[in-house]
């Protein structure tokens, strides 16, 4: 079952990695270190990819006929890529489906939590407070980026960071929730 | 601000210790016939030139510790002490000197006299005070919170980001050392409350101590270091944030290689 998760999570990831980099591409041929500097740039430094990923998903996406090179290598054996046609509609197909996939729990808490009520007796009251600490930083933290985001004239950014503060809001909310019921032990699948 | 530095002086001049401006002990208030918005043992301490949130559920007791630190209202049990006066030693008329003097009080819904204009509402405090300051000093605070335009205006031909402005240049016209907000923005728009934070924020840059209370996570920490939580009327938490500025990928995955592990 772990194997599954981490398999399942390795796919998300190429995924939403390349349609990033074909849509960068959508909009003027790039080598691979330029692919890689405009999606971190575009992403404001909250994904760091290596370049080895990006050089494999390039060439995946030319053995799909997604990509081409533009003409030969040039100084110091930089290859660019443009869009091909089908590269374009696939492009425009993704950007136009909503994303509907499961809803991503990632983080420990939601293990830590089962865990916790069968081996703790049930008591979560010390793990929530620790936990609800932990979002109220991760709150202050985001409000930062958000204003830094919004200074820096990032308003695709901050649209970003406001995501992540609403996310951070509805786990403080659950926190609670779960604080008040101060819940009994239990699996709750009797 | 020179006047605030000023008051900040004045206080720790006090004698009262270091820069304690608020401490309760051991507070109890027991409502008859309900238990909503009781308290149950609650001691703290706020110090001058906190932005402190105070947040909990509705009827757990945020707004009525608000209310006793305000003099508004009396302990059953415990003490309440603002700027070293023990506010229980202070008689009704005491109290009400008290509440004039020191504190500045923002409302969720504004709580303006519908018959006076903006200006007038500002310098009901100062009247109150016996002072002859006059228009001036209500326009001048009137015009650092950006409304200048509409001082000589009734609160109905006002919006609610307006109402509260001038709710917050009501509060400050007597210069209070301690300003109290009852969920200041419950009643406005995203954007207006936005605004109205950030001037609380101002205030407090310039050296206001305040205590905000709000069940709106985002906004108490997006000011305020210190989180206060309660619950059933107990402090369950009382967190100071770190306040350093962190870089994005400390704060915020995109899917990046977190999930790779």
């Amino acid at each position: 079952m772990h194997t599954r998760h981490a398999y399942c999570v390795c796919v998300d990831q190429n995924l939403s990695l390349k349609y990033g980099v074909l849509g960068l591409l959508a909009e003027e041929p790039l080598h691979g270190y330029e692919v890689k500097n405009r999606f971190e740039a575009m992403l404001g430094g909250t994904w760091e990819v290596n370049i080895g990923q990006i050089y494999t998903t390039l060439q995946r996406l030319e053995r799909d006929g997604l990509v081409r090179p533009v003409g030969e290598r040039g100084d110091r054996g930089k290859l660019q890529y443009e869009l091909s046609e089908s590269g374009r509609n696939a492009v425009e197909t993704w950007l136009g489906e909503p994303d509907s996939g499961p809803q991503q729990l990632h983080e420990d808490i939601y293990v830590k939590l089962l865990l916790a009520t069968r081996l703790v007796n049930g008591d979560l009251r010390p793990l929530l407070a620790r936990q609800k600490r932990a979002y109220l930083q991760r709150l202050r933290d985001l409000n930062q980026l958000e204003d830094r985001a919004r200074k820096d004239g990032r308003h695709d950014l901050a649209r970003l960071v406001r995501g992540a503060l609403l996310h951070t809001e509805a786990d403080i909310k659950w926190i609670d929730e779960l604080s008040e019921r101060s819940i009994g032990g239990g699996t709750g699948t009797e | 601000m020179d006047r605030r530095a000023f008051r900040a002086e004045h206080w720790r001049g006090n004698g009262h210790g270091m820069t304690e401006l608020v401490r309760l002990t051991d507070i109890t208030k027991v409502y008859q016939g309900g238990v909503t918005g009781a308290l149950n043992g609650v001691s703290l301490t706020v110090e001058t030139g906190e932005f402190t949130a105070v947040m909990g559920p509705s009827g757990s007791g945020k707004s009525t510790l608000l209310n006793l630190i305000a003099g508004l209202d009396r302990p059953t049990s415990g003490n309440v002490s603002v700027g070293g006066t023990d506010l229980g030693r202070l008689s009704e008329s005491g109290l009400a000197r008290f509440r004039r003097d020191r504190i500045g009080f923002i409302f969720q819904f504004f709580h303006l006299l519908p018959n006076l204009t903006a200006l007038e509402n500002v310098l009901i405090p100062a009247q109150l005070r016996g002072r002859t300051a006059g228009d001036a000093a209500g326009r001048k605070l009137l015009s650092q919170l950006g409304i200048a335009d509409i001082a000589d205006r009734y609160p109905a031909r006002l919006s609610g980001g307006q109402q509260q402005r001038v709710a917050i240049a009501r509060a400050l016209i007597n210069q209070p050392a301690l300003l109290l907000a009852d969920e200041p923005t419950g009643a406005l728009d995203t954007s207006s409350g936005e605004q109205v934070m950030a001037l609380l924020a101002e205030l407090h840059d310039e050296g206001q101590t305040i205590v905000l209370v709000t069940h709106d996570a985002k906004l108490a920490t997006r000011h305020a270091a210190r989180v206060i939580s309660i619950t059933d009327g107990r402090v369950v938490d009382d967190v100071r944030l770190e306040t350093a500025e962190r870089k994005a990928a400390d704060v915020i995955r995109v899917r990046g290689e977190e999930m790779m592990r």
